[in-house]
């Protein structure tokens, strides 16, 4: 087992392909997209000039002149055509303009028009940034003006109650219990959270197989498959050998890739997130330890039922190249049921599909890892006892193999199965 | 001779790859401590033959024993008796020469001291020096094979199985070799089964033959033996008066 994870990590295109490339690429596009967001966020918020011509000279278009210089703007006044205008100036910079009539039609109660030109000269995100910021400016404006307008017309009411006359009362009934959240919320934390499993359960399977597929297809091409089949180490000693192998290799990766999605993920979409951050266990439905547990029994099962039927798939093919491409049938049945299991609900697929789904025994780490948080475990206690049995079948069949000659003479050919 | 003595008994020995017979009945025994060549031309079945003895592959039918082990009822009491070098062998390309004897002693020995002395061996055999410190994927071929000879010898096997040891290689590699063989042999009693297209060679290696064609065991005795009984210049000329060419 020690030359095989040994020759496995020795390997460069292991060590850099699946542990070091992953582990880095992750921090490396966040620390790129940190600078190159911070230097937009730095332009976009420094002091900009605004354009403005003002055919109203009314008191509201000096008001909304104080409201941008409030918001770090330097307001520049200007005439004439405010296309023609708006043309001259340099890219990302914004002209308003104020028609006549302005203050007057606001006053009557008129809806009143005010024109924002924005002149786009590289389509760049700073140039987007900066039109995005004289607007937030006209709409604070406007938000002032309906409050004062409202006031003014209905003196003994608040200006909210009439805005937004109804309020909703959120209330989710989790485990019989009433709590305050609106279901949306609750929705898109259990769906941020509960995401990873899948995607780390799917990331260790494929990585497992493929590494495990590719270990005799190595021996073969490197000639020290006959060699090894001589040494006085039993067949099945060789087999567990090459699981544990490309399990390390498999949970070195995976935590690699992991880690530096999680930096990634906080670092870089942290912000993002904060809004989301509901604590599921207060509310009872964050994963408990039996969950774990269980989780880590259907990953576990899973993987050495991934692990054998990649070996023995593997040692059909002569080269690393025709083992990767074997591998890539047992990727249809690793990522099926992530799909539906991440995008839907089993409950609500056709029963031909739901059977199809529950047959494949890499269904159920991810129903574990769903279940962490709706905490049914029905199918995933009923799958265990499958993937028992799924497993043994596959490593009975993987000793099979590894004790036979088939290791040897194995080939695929147009008629499987037949042996040179 | 009764059959202990012998260390390799082969009894009717059949293989059948799906109506290709690669071996057709071949029964033939090797003393302890002798030098014992396979002679046959390509496809004649002298590496099913060694496969099979070696535990890679299993007959379809007849028997084969090593010190009067079967290979088919106890293949792992058989691996600790032999050391088979393939007739295209190669290392893990990551590691050095050493580190590849090494690993291959800790197969064999458990002791650090044992597998001490089997590397020290090793080194000698293979006679790379410095080289052995650097990753077999550097070397060249004739490189190669002097450390799967190594390899092979410096665990001490009651039987080396060696499949064209000298195969490919140009005539300075192949001619360390066929000394290392020789001296071995002499030396820590080792018997040796060794196969060879290359009668010439195996002529001034072998105690005794065998030639094989098509699966079957033509004719066996020693280089000596079988020159006069065909009276023939070499062994070259005496199989081809065996299979009826010449």
């Amino acid at each position: 087992m020690a030359k095989e994870v040994k020759d496995l990590l020795r390997d460069p295109k292991i060590l850099v392909g699946m542990i070091l490339f992953p582990a880095l690429i992750y921090p490396l596009m966040g620390a790129a997209m940190n600078i190159s967001t911070g230097s937009v966020i730095e332009t976009a918020s420094a002091n900009m000039t605004i354009y403005v011509i003002d055919d109203d000279g009314g008191p509201l278009a000096f008001t909304l002149k104080e409201f941008f210089r409030g918001g770090n703007f330097t307001v520049e006044a200007v005439e004439g055509d405010p296309a023609s205008m708006a043309a001259s100036l340099q890219g990302g910079d914004v002209l308003i303009h104020v028609p006549s009539g302005f203050s007057e039609n606001i006053t009557a109660y008129r809806r009143a028009d005010i024109g924002i030109f924005v002149n786009f000269k590289e389509f760049s995100m700073v140039e987007f940034i900066k039109a995005g910021r004289a607007e937030g400016i006209v709409r604070i404006f406007e938000g002032a003006i309906t409050n004062a307008l409202i006031s003014n017309a209905f003196p003994i009411s608040q200006a909210e109650d009439i805005l937004n006359p109804v309020k909703i009362d959120y209330n989710s009934v989790i485990r019989g219990e009433a709590q305050p959240i609106n279901p949306e919320t609750l929705q898109n934390t259990m769906r941020l959270q509960g995401a990873m499993g899948p995607i780390v359960i799917l990331l260790v399977l494929i990585l497992a197989m493929q590494v495990a597929a590719t270990s005799i297809a190595v021996e073969k091409e490197a000639k020290t498959l006959e060699t090894l089949l001589t040494i006085p180490v039993s067949r099945l000693s060789i087999l567990f050998s090459k699981l544990i192998g490309s399990f390390t290799i498999a949970f070195l990766a995976s935590v690699a890739t992991v880690l530096s999605f999680s930096y990634y993920f906080t670092t870089v979409l942290g912000t993002a997130t904060v809004d989301q951050g509901l604590d599921l266990s207060v509310l009872g439905i964050g994963p408990s330890s039996t969950g774990f547990i269980v989780l880590g029994a259907t990953l576990f099962g899973a993987l050495l039922s991934a692990l054998a039927l990649a070996l023995t798939l593997g040692t059909l093919a002569q080269d690393v190249r025709g083992a990767q491409s074997l591998v890539g049938v047992l990727m249809v049945p690793v990522i099926m049921p992530m799909f539906f299991i991440m995008f839907g609900d089993m409950s609500s697929l056709p029963t031909a599909l739901q059977t199809a789904l529950y047959l494949i025994p890499f269904t159920y780490p991810m129903l574990a890892s769903q279940a962490l948080f709706t905490g049914n475990y029905g199918m995933v206690f009923v799958g265990l006892a499958y993937m028992a049995a799924f497993t043994f079948v596959t490593l009975y069949l993987a000793a099979k193999v590894f004790s036979s000659e088939r290791i040897m003479t194995a080939r695929l050919s147009f008629r499987l199965g037949r042996t040179k | 001779m009764s059959g202990m003595e012998y260390l390799v008994r082969l009894k009717e020995l059949v293989k059948d790859y799906g109506g290709r017979k690669a071996l057709d009945g071949i029964t033939m025994q090797i003393e302890e401590g002798e030098i014992f060549g396979l002679i046959g031309p390509n496809g004649a079945g002298k590496t099913t033959t060694l496969r099979i003895i070696s535990t890679i592959i299993k007959p379809t039918s007849g028997q084969a024993l090593v010190c009067g082990i079967d290979v088919l009822k106890a293949p792992n009491e058989v691996r600790k008796l032999i050391s088979y070098l393939p007739d295209e062998a190669g290392a893990y390309p990551n590691l050095s020469g050493e580190e590849y004897l090494k690993l291959m002693a800790s197969f064999y020995f458990e002791s650090g001291k044992e597998i001490g002395e089997a590397l020290e061996e090793g080194r000698k055999i293979s006679g790379l020096g410095e080289r052995l410190k650097e990753k077999s994927s550097t070397y060249s071929r004739g490189m190669k094979r002097r450390l799967q000879l190594a390899r092979t010898l410096m665990v001490k096997p009651k039987l080396a199985i060696l499949d064209e040891p000298t195969s490919g290689l140009d005539v300075t590699h192949a001619y360390h070799l066929r000394n290392v063989i020789r001296e071995y042999a002499r030396t820590h009693s080792t018997t040796i089964l060794l196969s060879s297209h290359n009668m010439l060679e195996v002529e001034h290696l072998c105690d005794r033959v065998s030639f094989i064609n098509e699966g079957k065991l033509v004719e066996s005795g020693s280089p000596q033996e079988l020159k006069s009984r065909y009276g023939a210049q070499n062994l070259e000329e005496a199989f081809m008066k065996v299979v009826g060419v010449a």
